[in-house]
């Protein structure tokens, strides 16, 4: 028994062999990857329900019609949002360098690269209370255009009437809007939750690595794997960009 | 990449505190923050920041004013092949999946590979739907002429 044991530790023990982690990878980072992984689900199922209905829909409000408007003026489309993917990117960019600082043990560089993403975080949360109060005062919100007497005008701005006719317009454009909107805050709503849950978990961090906690545990994972999360929530807001906006 | 586990030497106290610290150090440095080799992550960080803005730049300006003249099948691919391209670039250097071992990466990818079945099956059966009631004698004339002339432009 005992030879076989020297025998055994004498060689290169295998990866799978029991006794070290084949992946390289804490108990803690797997599994905030796996449970990422069980969030990209939620989010691709919510993104592919509402393709399914934008498919079977005959027509189809234009995101270049419905997102025109930034808070100083108008009819400038997707400029408002792509300030909005451009702090989410930024403060993804701030977020990997606390990471590397933490990788060096930098603590002062930790909490100001930190403190910016937080900053990212609002900034983003601030854009996206505007674009939803904007929305609303336009008509949309969760269950609006139901009432089948709703005149046409009040949701034919939302659409390109340059490729809607008429006809199409009043014949299906109301139940698109409504389908649009329930979408839109419920998808957009469900990213928006993610990125208040990682401003909040960033705000503990930064209090952790201020009061040294980090320091005396000897590394920054922590960081790292609410790095992951922050850096999951930028991913998702990447395909919501395109399905909602874009496409 | 360093290998090496940090706090080797004191393992019991490990099991007994603070377990992430066992093998969390594939990525971890003792050099200074100032050394070449951090100098060089710090440029690859924001090289990765300048591809992913100018990619956004690009999606931006097609949406603005190209998008509606191309055909929607091109519109789809390159605005689905431009948001993959960036996911990539997110994943692989930003979450540092890309530094990870390769059986790590292959654990979380393949399931993945899920989404592929999920969206022709679902975006079909949604195009299907449409159709489907195109030819439906409980479906209106104005209705199908609708489908077809918005299919047509």
């Amino acid at each position: 028994m005992s030879n076989a044991t020297a025998t055994v530790t004498a060689v290169e023990p295998k990866s799978w062999g029991g006794g070290r982690s084949p992946f390289n990878v804490s108990y803690g980072k797997m599994m905030m990857w796996f449970f990422l992984l069980s969030d990209a689900f939620t989010f691709g199922a919510f993104l592919i329900s509402y393709g399914t209905t934008r498919f079977f829909s005959a027509v189809w409000p234009d995101p270049n019609q419905v997102f025109k408007s930034y808070p100083f003026g108008n009819n400038l489309p997707l400029l408002f949002v792509s300030f909005m993917t451009f702090v989410l990117i930024m403060s993804s960019v701030t977020m990997v360098l606390a990471v590397h600082a933490g990788h060096y043990g930098d603590k002062k560089a930790v909490v100001k690269w930190m403190l910016w993403t937080i900053v990212g975080g609002i900034t983003f949360l601030s854009c996206q209370a505007w674009e939803w109060t904007h929305l609303n005062h336009e008509g949309g919100w969760w269950g609006s255009f139901t009432d089948p007497n709703t005149p046409v005008s009040a949701f034919a701005s939302f659409f390109n009437t340059h490729k809607v006719t008429a006809q199409a317009l009043s014949a299906h454009g109301l139940q698109a809007t409504h389908d649009f909107f329930n979408y839109f805050f419920t998808i957009t709503g469900f990213h928006g939750f993610h990125v208040f849950s990682g401003v909040c978990l960033n705000v503990m961090i930064l209090v952790n690595t201020v009061n040294g906690t980090y320091e005396r545990r000897g590394h920054y994972e922590m960081v790292e794997k609410c790095g992951l999360y922050w850096h999951f929530v930028d991913l998702v807001w990447v395909f919501v960009f395109t399905c909602f906006y874009l496409l | 990449m360093s290998t090496q586990h940090h706090n080797a030497g004191n393992v019991q106290h490990l099991y007994e505190g603070d377990q992430s610290a066992l093998y969390s150090g594939v990525m971890q440095h003792h050099t200074d923050i100032n050394s070449t080799e951090s100098r060089a992550q710090v440029k690859r960080i924001w090289k990765i920041f300048w591809i992913l803005l100018v990619i956004t730049v690009v999606e931006v300006v097609m949406g603005m004013f190209f998008s509606h003249h191309m055909p929607r099948a091109l519109v789809a691919f390159l605005f689905l092949a431009l948001t993959l391209l960036k996911a990539g670039y997110i994943v692989s250097v930003f979450m540092h999946l890309g530094d990870e071992k390769k059986n790590f990466l292959i654990t979380i990818m393949i399931p993945l590979t899920l989404f592929i079945w999920f969206i022709i099956a679902f975006l079909s059966d949604g195009f299907f739907w449409l159709h489907m009631n195109t030819t439906s004698p409980t479906r209106n004339k104005q209705t199908t002429e609708v489908v077809q002339q918005v299919h047509e432009k």
